[in-house]
Protein backbone atom coordinates (compact mmCIF):
# COMPACT_ATOMS: atom_id res chain seq x y z
CA UNK A 1 0.00 0.00 0.00
CA UNK A 2 1.27 3.44 -0.84
CA UNK A 3 -0.55 6.65 -0.02
CA UNK A 4 0.72 10.06 -1.12
CA UNK A 5 -1.32 13.13 -0.20
CA UNK A 6 -0.74 16.85 -0.50
CA UNK A 7 -2.80 18.32 2.30
CA UNK A 8 -3.94 21.90 2.88
CA UNK A 9 -2.94 23.38 6.24
CA UNK A 10 -6.35 22.75 7.78
CA UNK A 11 -7.02 20.60 10.81
CA UNK A 12 -10.50 19.65 9.62
CA UNK A 13 -9.02 17.40 6.92
CA UNK A 14 -7.58 15.05 9.55
CA UNK A 15 -10.58 12.93 10.68
CA UNK A 16 -11.42 11.59 7.19
CA UNK A 17 -7.76 11.09 6.32
CA UNK A 18 -7.00 9.17 9.52
CA UNK A 19 -10.09 7.01 9.05
CA UNK A 20 -9.00 6.18 5.49
CA UNK A 21 -5.49 5.19 6.63
CA UNK A 22 -6.85 3.08 9.52
CA UNK A 23 -9.22 1.22 7.16
CA UNK A 24 -6.40 0.53 4.69
CA UNK A 25 -4.07 -0.72 7.43
CA UNK A 26 -6.71 -3.24 8.49
CA UNK A 27 -5.98 -5.09 5.22
CA UNK A 28 -2.65 -6.06 6.76
CA UNK A 29 -2.10 -8.45 9.64
CA UNK A 30 -1.72 -5.66 12.14
CA UNK A 31 -2.94 -5.69 15.72
CA UNK A 32 -5.58 -3.19 16.81
CA UNK A 33 -2.99 -1.73 19.17
CA UNK A 34 -0.49 -1.10 16.35
CA UNK A 35 -3.20 0.58 14.24
CA UNK A 36 -4.14 2.73 17.25
CA UNK A 37 -0.52 3.78 17.79
CA UNK A 38 0.11 4.52 14.09
CA UNK A 39 -3.07 6.59 14.00
CA UNK A 40 -2.03 8.41 17.18
CA UNK A 41 1.40 9.27 15.73
CA UNK A 42 -0.11 10.38 12.41
CA UNK A 43 -2.52 12.68 14.26
CA UNK A 44 0.22 14.23 16.41
CA UNK A 45 2.67 14.61 13.51
CA UNK A 46 0.11 16.10 11.12
CA UNK A 47 -1.16 18.54 13.77
CA UNK A 48 2.44 19.63 14.39
CA UNK A 49 3.06 20.10 10.66
CA UNK A 50 -0.19 21.98 10.00
CA UNK A 51 -0.39 24.05 13.18
CA UNK A 52 3.20 24.60 14.28
CA UNK A 53 5.06 24.03 10.99
CA UNK A 54 2.81 25.85 8.54
CA UNK A 55 1.07 28.03 11.16
CA UNK A 56 -2.32 27.08 9.67
CA UNK A 57 -1.51 29.11 6.53
CA UNK A 58 -3.80 27.63 3.92
CA UNK A 59 -1.46 28.53 1.05
CA UNK A 60 1.14 26.19 2.55
CA UNK A 61 0.79 22.43 2.23
CA UNK A 62 1.83 19.31 4.06
CA UNK A 63 3.03 16.29 2.11
CA UNK A 64 2.20 12.87 3.56
CA UNK A 65 3.71 9.63 2.25
CA UNK A 66 2.78 6.27 3.74
CA UNK A 67 4.37 3.06 2.52
CA UNK A 68 3.13 -0.17 4.10
CA UNK A 69 5.20 -3.35 3.91
CA UNK A 70 4.13 -6.80 5.14
CA UNK A 71 5.92 -6.21 8.45
CA UNK A 72 6.14 -2.43 8.85
CA UNK A 73 4.90 0.97 7.81
CA UNK A 74 7.07 3.94 6.82
CA UNK A 75 5.62 7.43 7.13
CA UNK A 76 7.05 10.76 5.93
CA UNK A 77 5.45 14.10 6.74
CA UNK A 78 6.90 17.31 5.35
CA UNK A 79 5.72 20.85 6.01
CA UNK A 80 6.76 24.19 4.50
CA UNK A 81 7.52 25.97 7.75
CA UNK A 82 10.81 27.13 9.20
CA UNK A 83 11.44 23.93 11.15
CA UNK A 84 11.93 23.46 14.85
CA UNK A 85 14.60 22.46 17.30
CA UNK A 86 13.85 19.00 18.66
CA UNK A 87 16.06 19.75 21.65
CA UNK A 88 13.69 22.56 22.66
CA UNK A 89 11.01 19.99 23.54
CA UNK A 90 11.23 19.18 27.23
CA UNK A 91 10.50 15.70 28.58
CA UNK A 92 6.79 15.94 29.51
CA UNK A 93 7.06 12.98 31.89
CA UNK A 94 9.35 14.79 34.34
CA UNK A 95 7.43 15.70 37.48
CA UNK A 96 7.98 19.43 36.93
CA UNK A 97 6.50 19.17 33.41
CA UNK A 98 3.47 16.98 34.11
CA UNK A 99 1.10 19.96 34.27
CA UNK A 100 2.46 21.66 31.13
CA UNK A 101 -0.11 21.86 28.39
CA UNK A 102 2.24 21.26 25.43
CA UNK A 103 5.14 19.03 24.44
CA UNK A 104 3.40 15.64 24.45
CA UNK A 105 2.86 15.23 20.68
CA UNK A 106 6.51 14.64 19.75
CA UNK A 107 7.00 12.53 22.87
CA UNK A 108 4.07 10.25 21.93
CA UNK A 109 5.53 9.84 18.44
CA UNK A 110 8.97 8.88 19.78
CA UNK A 111 7.48 6.43 22.28
CA UNK A 112 5.03 4.70 19.93
CA UNK A 113 7.14 4.46 16.77
CA UNK A 114 10.21 2.24 16.38
CA UNK A 115 12.31 4.72 14.35
CA UNK A 116 11.88 8.50 14.32
CA UNK A 117 14.04 11.03 12.44
CA UNK A 118 13.58 14.78 12.05
CA UNK A 119 15.26 16.07 8.89
CA UNK A 120 15.66 19.38 7.06
CA UNK A 121 15.76 21.41 10.25
CA UNK A 122 12.63 19.72 11.59
CA UNK A 123 10.44 20.31 8.50
CA UNK A 124 10.46 16.63 7.59
CA UNK A 125 9.60 13.75 9.89
CA UNK A 126 10.35 10.13 8.98
CA UNK A 127 8.97 7.41 11.20
CA UNK A 128 8.74 3.63 11.04
CA UNK A 129 6.60 1.15 12.95
CA UNK A 130 7.28 -2.58 12.86
CA UNK A 131 4.08 -4.60 13.26
CA UNK A 132 3.52 -6.97 16.11
CA UNK A 133 1.50 -9.79 14.55
CA UNK A 134 -1.84 -10.57 16.19
CA UNK A 135 -1.63 -13.47 18.65
CA UNK A 136 2.17 -13.21 18.52
CA UNK B 1 -17.98 13.91 20.36
CA UNK B 2 -20.97 14.17 22.69
CA UNK B 3 -20.72 15.41 26.26
CA UNK B 4 -23.45 14.49 28.71
CA UNK B 5 -23.29 15.98 32.19
CA UNK B 6 -25.27 14.42 35.04
CA UNK B 7 -25.48 15.79 38.54
CA UNK B 8 -25.32 13.28 41.39
CA UNK B 9 -25.63 15.17 44.69
CA UNK B 10 -22.46 17.27 44.82
CA UNK B 11 -20.70 15.32 42.07
CA UNK B 12 -20.75 16.26 38.38
CA UNK B 13 -20.44 13.20 36.12
CA UNK B 14 -19.23 14.12 32.66
CA UNK B 15 -19.81 11.29 30.16
CA UNK B 16 -17.94 11.69 26.87
CA UNK B 17 -18.82 9.71 23.77
CA UNK B 18 -16.45 9.86 20.80
CA UNK B 19 -12.80 10.67 20.36
CA UNK B 20 -11.22 13.74 21.91
CA UNK B 21 -8.96 15.55 19.49
CA UNK B 22 -7.69 18.98 18.48
CA UNK B 23 -10.84 19.67 16.47
CA UNK B 24 -13.29 19.08 19.30
CA UNK B 25 -11.29 19.71 22.49
CA UNK B 26 -12.60 23.34 22.57
CA UNK B 27 -16.10 21.85 23.09
CA UNK B 28 -14.78 19.90 26.06
CA UNK B 29 -13.09 23.04 27.44
CA UNK B 30 -16.41 24.87 27.12
CA UNK B 31 -18.21 22.11 29.08
CA UNK B 32 -15.51 22.36 31.76
CA UNK B 33 -15.91 26.18 31.80
CA UNK B 34 -19.59 25.67 32.60
CA UNK B 35 -18.78 23.27 35.45
CA UNK B 36 -16.32 25.78 36.93
CA UNK B 37 -18.88 28.60 36.55
CA UNK B 38 -21.43 26.43 38.37
CA UNK B 39 -18.89 26.01 41.20
CA UNK B 40 -18.69 22.24 40.74
CA UNK B 41 -15.72 20.95 42.71
CA UNK B 42 -16.12 17.20 42.43
CA UNK B 43 -15.92 16.10 38.80
CA UNK B 44 -15.78 12.60 37.30
CA UNK B 45 -15.02 12.29 33.58
CA UNK B 46 -16.17 8.93 32.24
CA UNK B 47 -14.17 7.62 29.26
CA UNK B 48 -16.17 4.45 28.56
CA UNK B 49 -17.25 5.89 25.20
CA UNK B 50 -13.87 7.38 24.25
CA UNK B 51 -11.89 5.33 21.72
CA UNK B 52 -9.03 7.84 21.34
CA UNK B 53 -7.59 11.01 22.89
CA UNK B 54 -4.80 13.09 21.38
CA UNK B 55 -2.33 15.40 23.13
CA UNK B 56 -4.76 18.31 22.76
CA UNK B 57 -7.40 16.30 24.64
CA UNK B 58 -4.84 15.49 27.34
CA UNK B 59 -4.00 19.19 27.64
CA UNK B 60 -7.69 20.06 28.10
CA UNK B 61 -7.93 17.54 30.95
CA UNK B 62 -4.73 18.85 32.58
CA UNK B 63 -6.10 22.39 32.36
CA UNK B 64 -9.31 21.29 34.13
CA UNK B 65 -7.27 19.42 36.75
CA UNK B 66 -5.37 22.64 37.50
CA UNK B 67 -8.49 24.81 37.57
CA UNK B 68 -10.17 22.46 40.04
CA UNK B 69 -7.02 22.25 42.15
CA UNK B 70 -7.04 26.05 42.51
CA UNK B 71 -10.53 25.97 44.05
CA UNK B 72 -9.79 22.90 46.20
CA UNK B 73 -11.72 20.68 43.82
CA UNK B 74 -10.90 17.26 42.39
CA UNK B 75 -11.02 15.58 38.99
CA UNK B 76 -11.29 11.81 38.64
CA UNK B 77 -11.28 9.78 35.42
CA UNK B 78 -13.07 6.47 34.91
CA UNK B 79 -13.40 3.49 32.58
CA UNK B 80 -10.53 4.16 30.18
CA UNK B 81 -10.14 1.78 27.24
CA UNK B 82 -6.76 0.03 27.61
CA UNK B 83 -5.35 1.68 24.46
CA UNK B 84 -6.38 5.12 25.73
CA UNK B 85 -5.00 4.27 29.17
CA UNK B 86 -1.69 3.42 27.48
CA UNK B 87 -1.50 7.05 26.27
CA UNK B 88 -1.84 8.18 29.90
CA UNK B 89 0.77 5.63 30.97
CA UNK B 90 3.28 6.60 28.24
CA UNK B 91 2.98 10.27 29.18
CA UNK B 92 3.05 9.43 32.92
CA UNK B 93 -0.24 11.28 33.40
CA UNK B 94 -1.28 8.34 35.56
CA UNK B 95 0.80 10.16 38.21
CA UNK B 96 -1.38 13.25 37.88
CA UNK B 97 -4.88 11.83 37.46
CA UNK B 98 -6.82 9.50 39.71
CA UNK B 99 -8.05 6.79 37.34
CA UNK B 100 -10.78 4.29 38.28
CA UNK B 101 -12.02 1.18 36.50
CA UNK B 102 -15.66 2.30 36.68
CA UNK B 103 -17.56 5.54 37.20
CA UNK B 104 -19.24 3.99 40.24
CA UNK B 105 -15.85 3.51 41.88
CA UNK B 106 -14.85 7.11 41.13
CA UNK B 107 -18.14 8.43 42.52
CA UNK B 108 -17.92 6.24 45.64
CA UNK B 109 -14.39 7.48 46.28
CA UNK B 110 -15.75 11.04 46.55
CA UNK B 111 -18.13 9.94 49.30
Amino acid sequence: MEIVKILPSRLDVLPDLLLEVSVQLKNYQISENDIFQIRSCLQEALVNAIKHGNNLKEDLSVTLRILAHPDSVEIEIEDQGSGFDLNSVEDPTRNENLCKLSGRGVFLIKEQMDKVEFLDGGCKLKMVKFFKKENA
Amino acid sequence: MEINIQKMNDIALCIIVGEININNSPELRKAFDELISADEKKVVVDFSGVPYADSSGLATLIEMFQRLQKIDGHLKLSHLDQKVKNIFEITKLTKLFEIYDTKQQAIEDFA
